[in-house]
């Protein structure tokens, strides 16, 4: 299989502190109500505690993916080396096809630039042999970039609870699990 | 496309510095002057931008810089800087406990420096709380303060009039020049004690003569640990890692704590103690191993006083199932966990702050204090009883000490006023005065020979953060004049005279230490001071200048200063050596670890206590009047049906943070967490506005449902949101906590202790 | 609300569905009338579709750069769409010339243009049918434009159409709008036993007082009117097209999208 890196996110140690959504934050400054990663409590449904489960996520870098099937100015491209899904901005003209079709949401709207835009894995500081700004920053390496073509961490998933399953898109992107404690509740 | 488009347009527009524009005018000038509709061009002018230009493009400067926040983290950054401004921020890969990475308000930095809502220039409110701001040039604001206190002088003949309101905004050491800058004037009126921490150093101080815990990078080496009243998941994320370390290695992780928190998730067992019975917990389990002989006797026999009488208390008056009973924890769990903390060595505990905002804190930590030192877990690596420690900050304080004027007046007799970082200073003829920090309001109403004329307010939001909000703005009413120095629109200026623009942490030069690692960050000056802003010690000087003008000789602070001098002042020998630094300079190549003979605190078991051992019975504790041995003592009495609970969010560090625009896409407005069972007796529904109130006050605020929520308790996030009076103090009071005044100066705040009621709005 | 999109939809399946009504007039009556009185009847079908491309590009957010939009046909519907609709656009102004001139070959162009709005409305609801709208990835999208292109084809036809034409105009309108109230009416049932977005679809649309207005506005009042006066009173496709375009909007407004349950179940 060829290189295909993903983010590899660890519910078991991820205690949603947003401290990844911010970095991205703090790397590309996007404006107000724009974000490019955004952790989302996993619902009671599926962990019992509220807010104290969490999924975080950006872009998916899917195998097939959506954004760049619709784009009509083959604005986006998949990186041969990879397998990063990139948004080249200055050829989008913001039809906003591909914000409504990523089932996961990724591009965003940027109203100040009238364009779409989405999570680039940090691809640039990927060239310059840095792990993306959300991977770096997370305070308990919940949150890893990982090569599909060799990942073999024991229990985890593609389609974990609470992200949608689309595997037409085949998204590269792998999730542990939480875990519960032992309760002791007062009567 | 959403409704906001049109604010985060004009947003964008106004921002002065958009995205991957280099600020020319910031460079020319040094300073940037942001004018409304900005000297900036729009974003939005595709013609003109270069979409080939990369986010992440180096070379850049860097910087270092260190997070001056109440945190235990304190984490080193680095800064990465392009034609003089800030591009974004990192954690500084050296330090061990930062490793790489901030948190989620770390990362903000950049907003919260280039905020557009920063305070910009000197501010006058024409009729204070009124909203109507001038601005005014430095020299007229410091013109304006420097007679008035001129004025307080000859009216009462001293300064006593004149109050300082300061804790923990900014724990960058040169900013105890505030102080320095109140003791150049004279004799001055200060708020004393912490509303942090007072009652757990108080009993850490009787048990073991300081405050003092192992190096938390040694988690990994204990095998069971039990996190009490602490929420390091949201309040320490970077002792987390140690955390589930210790836990791959096979230790077990005990969360207590009255709400089901983000670190109860990650514990391998969680206990829903009933709230502020932790000292009863803590006692039937000290108890229960007593009767299974399960006592470390060798260390009590030798490095401890006082077990005999202890022990006697607990067999007299604690059993297991009183405990239990009390604290609602089963007799056979707390019987069971007892002996597999006796047994697991080491075993530590982490005591957090919440723990102690009790009318019973200090006894419960001493309570807790005594479990770990039974078990003979005091002094060992991933032992001991950790809440904190201050071996770190033995800087020269250079700053802060500073001379009174000569001929002049204040309190007489006793020592100045206490603080739990700066050192004791000596004894003088006069003093200043000192008021409880907690029951600000109550002293600023209260206070007479003289009144405080003149409140001055630095590295804290006593409005937003301080007990009984109504009683506060009153207290705010009765100064002559109040200057508030702040970054941002806060509670506080918004009933200020004088609003001065302060420098962030990114605009100036000090050295940081961490109450929790054993760390040490340099945090230089990253870039310019933006628009007018000062530090905290030009402020200092530049009030010098004036009043010395005005009044020669009537302030002795330096008149020029050069602030990057003031931070290699306060570095001394000490430091040096134990951080195995030849100069501060070494602090360039990144953070630097304290060389310990030991990651235990106590490891040579030579307590700093009158005895020089453990003393599970205090005499020093008898004399200032509590229970010499760690006694049960009864929480607070409810006055109202639900116990009210308002903690810290990951979102802020109280007043900070929350109101910057990327927390908002965030965390966009607070709430109140009600237990479902609650809720439904009150027919409140999931998202309903609710009215929570007590004898204190009412606050009105949206419901979410949890059961992580106790069914007899509310709980609210203590938070200052952009735009938004939401504010807890409304229901808080100021009760104080048993423990605080020994090392303090003033007891702390049973925060804790609170009581309300909800209904439907 | 997607505006824009609201009128180049609903605008560009009128301009479809005239032009296909126009060439079923012809088909089904035999030649005779003369092209020339089809201009006027033309011209509106090209205006519609002008301002519906007008306003297609009030969408972008940088209409200059529409014209690299037919890029990437190999798998964008849209740039599809695109191309689809200027062949269109290109084939009404020939029809347009031809219908002036009167030439031989009109009929013949009025039916290929006809033909190709039909592929069109086709290539158009694959657009709208993306994986992130459950409710939607399916034929829907395509059912409803081509309810739209018969319902308001069909009603503002017979402002042109002679007498003779008014009973086909109407029979075509009568079952339209029967298959409309018919597939409205199912889908938010079918859309309730889906998934939890589907579900979320369907609800939205049942608890929407406007969706149960239109129904009893559009089809059944429409249905009713056409049942009793047995031909298309002047002030039927007004009303239609207002319950259209209160469709159209709710196709834009009260479909949810998958990334809104991210963290909930499926």
């Amino acid at each position: 299989m060829k290189k295909q890196i993903a983010f590899f996110v660890d519910t078991r140690r991820c205690i949603g502190c947003f401290t990844c959504a911010m970095a991205c934050k703090n790397q590309y400054h996007q404006p107000s109500g724009v974000k490019w990663r955004d952790v989302h409590p996993m619902s009671e449904e599926i962990y019992p505690h509220r807010e104290c489960a969490h999924l975080t996520l950006a872009c998916n870098h899917c195998e097939k993916p959506t954004c760049l099937e619709v784009c009509p100015v083959v604005a986006y491209y998949k990186r041969d080396e990879d397998g990063v899904v990139v948004h080249e901005q200055e050829k989008c003209i913001g039809c906003g096809n591909c914000i409504r079709s990523c089932p996961y949401g990724a591009p965003k709207y940027n109203p100040a630039l009238k364009k779409a835009e989405k999570c680039s894995f940090c691809w640039q500081r990927l060239d310059a042999d840095r792990e993306p700004a959300c991977v770096q920053a997370c305070p308990t390496r919940a949150l890893q970039m990982v090569d599909l073509s060799n990942f073999d961490e024991p229990d985890t998933v593609q389609y974990i609870a609470g992200f949608p399953r689309f595997t037409k898109l085949n998204p590269s992107i792998r999730f542990r699990p939480p875990r519960q404690p032992l309760e002791i509740r007062r009567k | 496309m959403p409704e906001r488009n049109y604010d985060m347009v004009k947003k964008a527009l106004n921002c002065p510095v958009t995205r991957r524009q280099v600020l020319k005018s910031l460079v020319a000038a040094g300073v940037l002057v942001a004018v409304p509709g900005g000297l900036m061009r729009a974003a939005t002018s595709s013609d003109k931008i270069n979409y080939d230009e990369i986010f992440y493009e180096g070379p850049y400067e860097t910087f270092r810089n260190a997070c001056p926040r109440n945190c235990y983290d304190t984490c080193s950054i680095v800064t990465y800087v392009k034609d003089g401004a800030v591009q974004f921020v990192e954690g500084a890969p050296e330090s061990t406990f930062t490793d790489g990475g901030l948190c989620v308000k770390g990362n903000s930095y950049w907003n919260t420096t280039y905020s557009p809502d920063r305070v910009k220039y000197p501010m006058l409110q024409e009729s204070r709380g009124s909203g109507n701001w001038k601005r005014i040039s430095w020299d007229e604001a410091l013109d304006r303060i420097a007679k008035k206190i001129l004025e307080i002088k000859d009216k009462d003949g001293s300064l006593l009039g004149l109050a300082l309101s300061k804790y923990s905004g900014n724990f960058g050491i040169t900013n105890y020049g505030v102080e320095g800058m109140m003791s150049s004037l004279g004799y001055t009126t200060r708020f004393v004690g912490t509303p942090c921490w007072p009652a757990g150093i108080d009993a850490q101080n009787y048990d073991m003569g300081n405050m003092w815990c192992n190096d938390p990078e040694d988690f990994a080496k204990s095998k069971y640990i039990i996190l009490w009243g602490v929420n390091p998941a949201w309040c320490s994320v970077h002792s987390m890692k140690y955390l589930f370390d210790a836990q791959d290695k096979g230790a077990k992780v005990l969360a207590i704590d009255p709400v089901f928190t983000q670190t109860s998730a990650k514990a391998d067992e969680y206990w829903q103690v009933k709230t502020g019975e932790d000292g009863a917990l803590a006692l039937g389990m000290a108890r229960h191993l007593l009767d299974k002989n399960m006592v470390d006797r060798e260390f009590v026999n030798t490095h401890s006083v006082g077990f005999n009488e202890f022990e006697e208390y607990l067999k007299n008056e604690i059993t297991v199932e009183w405990a239990a009973e009390k604290s609602g924890i089963p007799a056979a769990v707390i019987a069971s966990t007892a002996e597999e903390f006796a047994t697991a060595k080491p075993a530590t505990i982490w005591i957090g702050y919440g723990l102690q905002r009790h009318v019973n804190g200090g006894v419960t930590v001493r309570s807790i204090d005594a479990l770990v030192a039974m078990t003979g877990n005091v002094g060992k690596e991933g032992g001991g009883a950790r809440y904190g420690h201050l071996q770190t900050w033995g800087f020269n304080y250079h700053a802060l000490v500073q001379k009174q004027p000569k001929g002049s007046k204040g309190f007489s007799g006793t020592t100045g006023p206490k603080g739990e970082f700066a050192p004791e200073l000596e004894e003088t003829k006069f003093s200043d005065r000192t008021l409880n920090i907690n029951k600000t309001a109550r002293g600023l109403l209260e206070a007479d020979n003289p009144p405080i004329r003149m409140l001055w307010v630095s590295c804290k939001n006593p409005v937003s953060q301080d007990f009984d909000l109504n009683l506060m703005k009153k207290a705010f009413k009765k100064p002559e004049m109040v200057v508030v120095v702040e970054k941002f629109f806060t509670q506080t200026a918004e009933l200020a005279d004088i609003l001065l623009p302060v420098t962030t942490n990114l605009e100036e030069w000090t050295v940081n230490a961490s109450y929790w690692h054993y760390w040490l960050g340099l945090n230089e000056q990253a870039v310019k001071p933006l628009y007018e802003s000062k530090s905290n010690i030009e402020i200092a000087a530049a009030l010098s200048q004036k009043m010395n003008e005005l009044s020669p000789g009537s302030c002795t602070f330096p008149t020029e200063i050069d602030t990057k001098e003031w931070m290699i002042k306060e570095f001394n020998k000490g430091i040096y050596d134990l951080f195995g630094l030849k100069s501060w300079e070494d602090l360039k190549k990144g953070p630097h670890k304290a060389k310990l003979t030991s990651t235990a605190a106590w490891h040579d078991h030579k307590f700093a206590t009158p005895s020089g051992k453990y003393e599970f019975l205090s005499e020093l504790a008898a004399k200032h009047g509590h229970n010499a041995l760690p006694k049960y003592k009864a929480n607070r009495k409810p006055y109202a049906p639900l116990r009210l609970l308002t903690p810290h969010s990951k979102f802020n560090i109280h007043s900070q943070f929350q109101n910057l625009d990327w927390m908002h896409d965030f965390n966009p407005e607070p709430y109140v967490y009600v237990h479902p069972k609650t809720a439904a007796d009150k027919g409140i529904a999931e998202g309903d506005r609710v009215l929570v109130f007590s004898k204190v006050g009412e606050v009105k605020v949206k419901a979410k449902l949890t059961d992580n929520v106790p069914r007899d308790a509310l709980l609210m996030y203590e938070a200052w949101y952009n735009k938004n009076n939401f504010n807890v103090q409304n229901v808080v009071d100021d009760e104080s906590s048993d423990m605080g005044k020994y090392k303090t100066g003033a007891p702390g705040v049973a925060i804790h202790d609170q009581f309300a009621d909800v209904k439907k709005a | 609300m997607e505006l824009s999109l609201v009128i180049f939809t609903v605008l560009s399946q009128i301009s479809i569905g005239l032009a296909v009504m126009l060439a079923v007039r012809q088909w089904a009556v035999s030649e005779g009338t003369a092209p020339s009185s089809f201009r006027f009847e033309w011209i509106v079908i090209g205006v519609a579709l002008a301002i519906a491309l007008a306003a297609s590009l009030f969408h972008l957010g940088h209409p200059f750069g529409s014209p690299r939009a037919v890029l990437h046909l190999g798998s964008s519907w849209l740039s599809r769409e695109i191309v689809v609709m200027q062949i269109f656009g290109i084939l009404v102004v020939v029809a347009l010339v031809a219908l002036w001139k009167g030439s031989a070959n009109s009929w013949t162009l009025v039916k290929i243009t006809a033909l190709v709005g039909l592929v069109g409305l086709a290539v158009s609801g694959m657009v709208y049918a993306p994986p992130s709208f459950p409710a939607l990835n399916n034929g829907v999208p395509i059912i409803f434009y081509g309810l739209t292109a018969f319902i308001l084809g069909s009603a503002f036809s017979s402002y042109f159409a002679g007498e003779d034409k008014q009973p086909l105009l109407t029979q075509i309108l009568t079952i339209s709008l029967i298959v409309g109230l018919v597939i409205n009416l199912i889908l938010p049932s079918i859309w309730l036993s889906g998934g939890r977005v589907m579900q979320m679809t369907g609800a939205a649309y049942f608890g929407s007082a406007l969706f149960w207005l239109r129904l009893v506005v559009e089809f059944g009042l429409g249905l009713a009117v056409l049942g009793v006066f047995r031909k298309i009173p002047i002030w039927l496709p007004v009303l239609l097209l207002a319950g259209e375009i209160v469709g159209r909007i709710m196709f834009f407004t009260h479909v949810v999208h998958s990334a809104v349950n991210i963290g909930n179940l499926y």
